[in-house]
């Protein structure tokens, strides 16, 4: 019989939530008081995360952030800024030493976009892992992942793009030099596809979501459990909301 | 005096280099390394970036002083190396 891990779906959530939720059940996976994990949200309102090395200020046009009302915050994976609009999100944590996970971290990015794959497979999308942390369909970047592993336990994060607009993106990210802005956003535009480009129609989150957690099943032979926060995940995340990710000294850290 | 260098790692991610330094002696005293890297665990940049500190700006003494933290520290590196480090602190001098 095949191992049972929970799965979540949490919709139209802030920035700073959607983070403290996924570092909120690290610690319970991590303390064994909940099972294997994968956790399929969006963003609302709209939000840039920047990666756990990234300077905010740097990276993100934050007055543009204010006027359009796009939320922004830092994750505590590494990576790049990621501009959440119209994605899926997904995050799964897992003990470092279960079976299904290896030592080795690319190996085991590797083995998590292997759910990813099976899941846009599921909606007829053929892609594949390019190292070091992307998805590629029809040679353009679908998915952009990102992993950190704290307390002898694997996090990892990613996107699914449902749909991108490329100029909105760079509306509010930032870029080393204004004057070839334009020549990279046609870059971004040509390297950057989406799913509703690949198959000419929108598709919902929650269509998204339910081919995501068939990719996941296949890939680790296990079956997904609907399950929901715990009242101590709950309180976590609230801590971390207020204290981490909601908060000015670590979302400006760097 | 203050410097600034961007760097894209070969084969791996850009990486930021800020760094504050003596002009007269060439040592380091203050650095903040930025970039869209990994690195386990996460904290190793800021040990990295402290252990600099007080370092003179020269290629052996570096890439010695960063690789001695990754030893003790078991720092694993995606996307970045102590080689590209090196390299973007010295870019700041240029």
């Amino acid at each position: 019989m095949s191992e049972k891990w929970r799965y979540l779906i949490t919709e139209g959530n802030s920035a700073a939530k959607n983070m403290a939720i996924d570092r909120a059940v690290l610690i319970a996976n991590s303390e064994s008081t909940v099972p294997p994990t994968v956790r399929f949200y969006n963003w609302f309102p709209p939000a840039i995360s920047i990666g756990y090395f990234q300077s905010l200020k740097e990276e993100v046009d934050l007055l543009e952030c204010e006027k359009s009302g796009v939320d922004y915050v830092r994750r505590i994976t590494g990576g790049g800024a990621v501009f959440h609009e119209k994605e899926l999100t997904y995050s799964i944590v897992i003990p470092e030493f279960h079976s299904e996970i290896s030592k080795n971290i690319m190996e085991s990015y590797r083995r998590i976009c292997g759910a990813i794959i099976k899941g846009l497979k599921q909606l007829g999308i053929n892609s594949e892992y390019v190292p070091i942390n992307d998805i590629i369909s029809e040679g353009k970047k679908i998915s952009g992942n990102a992993q950190t592993r704290k307390l002898k336990t694997v996090l990892q994060h990613g996107t699914v793009i449902l749909d991108v607009d490329v100029d909105k993106m760079f509306s509010v990210l930032r870029v080393p030099n204004e004057k070839i802005k334009d020549k990279m956003i046609s870059d971004v535009k040509q390297r950057v596809t989406s799913i509703k480009h690949i198959l000419g129609k929108e598709i919902t989150f929650l269509d998204a979501a339910v081919a995501m957690k068939k990719g996941f099943e296949e890939e680790f032979d296990i079956e997904l459990v609907k399950g929901f926060l715990t009242g101590y995940e709950l309180n976590l995340t609230r801590k971390f909301e207020k204290e981490c990710f909601g908060a000015r000294d670590w979302n400006f850290k760097r | 005096m203050n410097s600034k260098s961007v760097y894209k790692i070969p084969n791996g991610k850009l990486l930021k280099i800020s760094l504050d330094y003596n002009d007269e002696n060439k040592k380091i005293l203050d650095l903040r390394i930025t970039g869209d890297f990994f690195a386990y665990p996460e904290e190793s940049i800021e040990i990295i970036e402290k252990k600099l500190v007080g370092a003179p700006l020269n290629e052996k003494t570096l890439k010695d002083k960063i690789d001695n933290v990754i030893r003790e520290n078991k720092i694993e590196f995606i996307g970045l190396d102590t080689d590209g480090l090196v390299s973007g602190i010295l870019m700041c001098l240029k």
